[in-house]
C-alpha cells in the first residue's frame, strides 16, 4: 500500500487486465438476482436489445474496477467510485483497467487521492470511465 | 474549446482540477493557455472563475454545448439575451435557428464532433440536409471513437470548412487532448468570437505543443 | 418545439424502503468468484482481522449488487422502448460485514433528456441509502438508467 506523501499528480495506478468469462457473468447475474433470460447471458435477448452479443453488467465492471483500487490502496480505501457506462462490454475479451491521479487533498483529517479511472478494450475502446476517491495513510 | 465540468451531468471533473492538471501538462513541456467550459444544455452567467484563472495563469472562458435536431453545437460568446432567445434545454431545437440567433446576439454556434456516428453533422448531410451557415466545425475532438475524427476531416476537405480542436473532456486528465491554436490574443469571450470570425486558427493535438513546437 | 418529458412526477420526495438483506458468506463468495476478487479482507475472517476488521467484509461494491433487489416503482416515462444502465456511483461509508442485515431507502433524484450516439435518450436517476442493523449508514448508491427509442 502506498503512502499519501509519496504520491504525485499524474501518477498511474495499474494497469491490470481481466477477462469476464461467460461463466463469471452468469455467476454474477445469479448473485445480483437478474431475471433470466437476460441480455447478459442470452444471445437472443441481447440481440433483441440491439446488442451484437451478450454483454457484461455495468455493476460487474464496477466491481472489477474497484479491485484495481482496493488492491492498491487497501480493502477499505475507496471513498467514492462514480462511473459512466459508455459502451457495451463484451465477454471473453481482455479488459484493461487503469487510473491516473488527478488531485490530492486533505479533508476532515483524511488524505484523499482522486483519480480518473478507465476500463478500455483491446482496440482502445473506452468502455467505462469515471472518477474515484481513495483514502491513504501518511507515512 | 470544448470541455465539461461537474455542472454537466456526465462529467466528473471540477474546473479547479482541470487547471491543476494543466500545470502537470505544462511541467511535461506542453503549451496550454486556456480552456472553454461548454456545459451541456446550459449556461451559468453567474459563475466567476477569474480568481482561479489568475491563481493558475489559465484563461477560463465559458460557452455551451447544446443538443439540437442535427447534432450538438458549441456556442461561444453566450449572453443573457441569447439564453432568453433560445431554450438551452431543448434537445430538439433547430440548429439553423440556433446559428442565426447566435449571430444576432454577437455569439457563434458551430457543429461539435461532426463525424460522430449517429449524431454528427456528416450523417445529416448524407441524409440530404444542408447547412449554409456552417463555415467552421470541430475537426479534432478528444472524445471521438476510431473513424470519427477522420469523417470530420473529410467533411472539412470536401466542403471547404475550417476546423477547431476541442478535448470534449469529461475527466480531469482528458483536458487539452486537442486544442485550437489562434493567431489572435484572447482575453474574453468576445475576443474568442472575433478570433473565430477572423478565420485565423487551426486545430492541434496536445502532442503538437510539446516544448513550444506549436502555439 | 421543446421536448416535454412525461413521467410520474409524484414520485419525487417519496422514500421507498426495502430489506432487510442478509449479507452471507455465500453471497460474498459468489460475488468474489465472479470477479476474481481475492483480497484477504474479503475472503476470510482471519485475513480481515489481520487488517484491523472485526471479521470478513464485503467488497465495497456489494451494495450496488443489492440495490437491484430493491423494487422501485415504474417512473412511467413516456419515451423509449429499451433501457440501459447508464451509470453507477457508490460511496462506501462503513464496512459491511458477513452477517450484517442491511435495509435500503430509495428516492427518485432526477429525470432529464439528452442526445448522443444512440439518439435521444431520457435518463432516470435513483439514490439509495443502505443502513445496517445498528442504524449505521454503510453506503450511498446512485444509479442512472437511459431509456432510448
Amino acid at each position: 500500500m502506498p503512502y499519501y506523501d509519496e504520491i504525485e499528480l499524474g501518477d498511474e495506478i495499474g494497469p491490470i487486465e481481466k477477462v469476464a468469462t461467460d461463466d463469471e457473468v452468469s455467476n454474477f447475474c445469479h448473485v445480483w438476482g437478474a431475471p433470466t433470460p437476460n441480455r447478459f447471458t442470452n444471445a437472443d435477448v441481447a440481440a433483441k436489445s440491439g446488442m451484437k452479443e451478450t454483454i457484461v453488467p455495468g455493476i460487474m465492471t464496477m466491481a472489477m474496477m474497484a479491485q484495481l483500487l482496493t488492491d492498491w490502496g487497501g480493502p477499505g480505501s475507496i471513498k467514492d467510485l462514480d462511473l459512466v457506462f459508455r459502451q457495451p462490454v463484451p465477454h471473453n475479451r481482455a479488459l484493461t483497467m487503469a487510473a491516473t491521479i488527478t488531485d490530492l487533498r486533505e479533508e476532515d483529517g483524511e488524505n484523499l487521492v482522486e483519480c480518473d479511472i478507465l476500463m478500455t478494450g483491446t482496440e482502445g475502446e473506452r468502455y467505462v470511465g469515471g472518477k474515484a476517491i481513495v483514502t491513504l495513510p501518511s507515512r | 474549446m470544448h470541455s465539461h465540468s461537474v455542472a454537466s451531468d456526465d462529467s466528473r471533473a471540477t474546473v479547479e482540477q482541470y487547471v491543476k492538471w494543466i500545470q502537470v501538462l505544462r511541467k511535461r513541456g506542453h503549451t496550454v493557455d486556456g480552456i472553454v467550459l461548454t456545459e451541456h444544455r446550459q449556461f451559468d452567467s453567474q459563475k466567476d472563475y477569474s480568481s482561479l484563472a489568475s491563481q493558475f495563469d489559465v484563461l477560463i472562458l465559458k460557452g455551451s454545448e447544446l443538443d439540437t435536431r442535427y447534432g450538438h453545437f458549441l456556442v461561444y460568446g453566450v449572453t443573457e439575451a441569447l439564453t432568453k432567445a433560445i431554450d438551452f434545454s431543448d434537445v430538439r431545437m433547430d440548429s439553423r435557428e440556433l446559428m442565426k440567433a447566435a449571430r444576432q446576439h454577437d455569439a457563434i454556434a458551430l457543429p461539435a464532433h461532426p463525424g460522430r456516428f449517429g449524431i454528427g453533422l456528416t450523417d445529416y448531410i448524407a441524409q440530404g440536409e444542408t447547412f449554409e451557415d456552417v463555415s467552421i466545425v470541430e475537426r479534432f475532438n478528444g472524445g471521438s471513437r476510431p473513424g470519427e475524427n477522420e469523417r470530420a476531416d473529410e467533411l472539412c476537405i470536401s466542403h471547404g470548412l475550417l476546423g477547431i480542436g476541442g478535448s470534449d473532456a469529461h475527466l480531469t486528465s482528458h483536458i487539452a487532448t486537442c486544442m485550437t491554436d489562434f493567431n489572435a490574443v484572447i482575453k474574453k469571450e468576445s475576443d474568442l468570437v472575433d478570433a473565430l470570425l477572423s478565420n485565423e486558427f487551426q486545430p492541434v493535438w496536445l502532442a503538437d505543443t510539446l516544448n513550444g513546437s506549436s502555439a | 418545439m421543446a421536448m416535454e418529458l412525461e413521467y410520474d412526477r409524484s414520485l419525487y420526495g417519496v422514500e421507498h424502503k426495502a430489506g432487510p438483506f442478509e449479507i452471507t458468506d455465500e453471497i460474498i463468495d459468489r460475488a468474489n468468484s465472479s470477479t476474481g476478487e481475492s483480497g484477504l479482507a474479503f475472503t476470510s475472517d482471519g485475513g480481515a482481522q489481520e487488517l484491523g476488521y472485526k471479521g470478513r467484509i464485503a467488497p465495497p461494491t456489494l451494495p450496488c449488487i443489492l440495490v437491484r433487489q430493491v423494487s422501485l416503482p415504474d417512473v412511467k416515462v413516456k419515451f423509449g422502448k429499451t433501457q440501459m444502465h447508464a451509470g453507477q456511483r457508490v460511496e462506501p461509508k462503513a464496512p459491511v460485514y458477513s452477517g450484517d442485515q442491511l435495509t435500503a431507502s430509495s428516492h427518485l433524484k432526477d429525470v432529464y433528456a439528452k442526445t448522443g450516439r444512440s439518439g435521444t435518450m431520457v435518463f432516470v436517476v435513483w439514490e439509495t441509502t443502505f443502513t445496517n442493523q445498528d442504524g449505521t449508514v454503510v453506503a450511498e448508491v446512485q444509479e442512472s438508467f437511459a431509456k432510448r427509442e
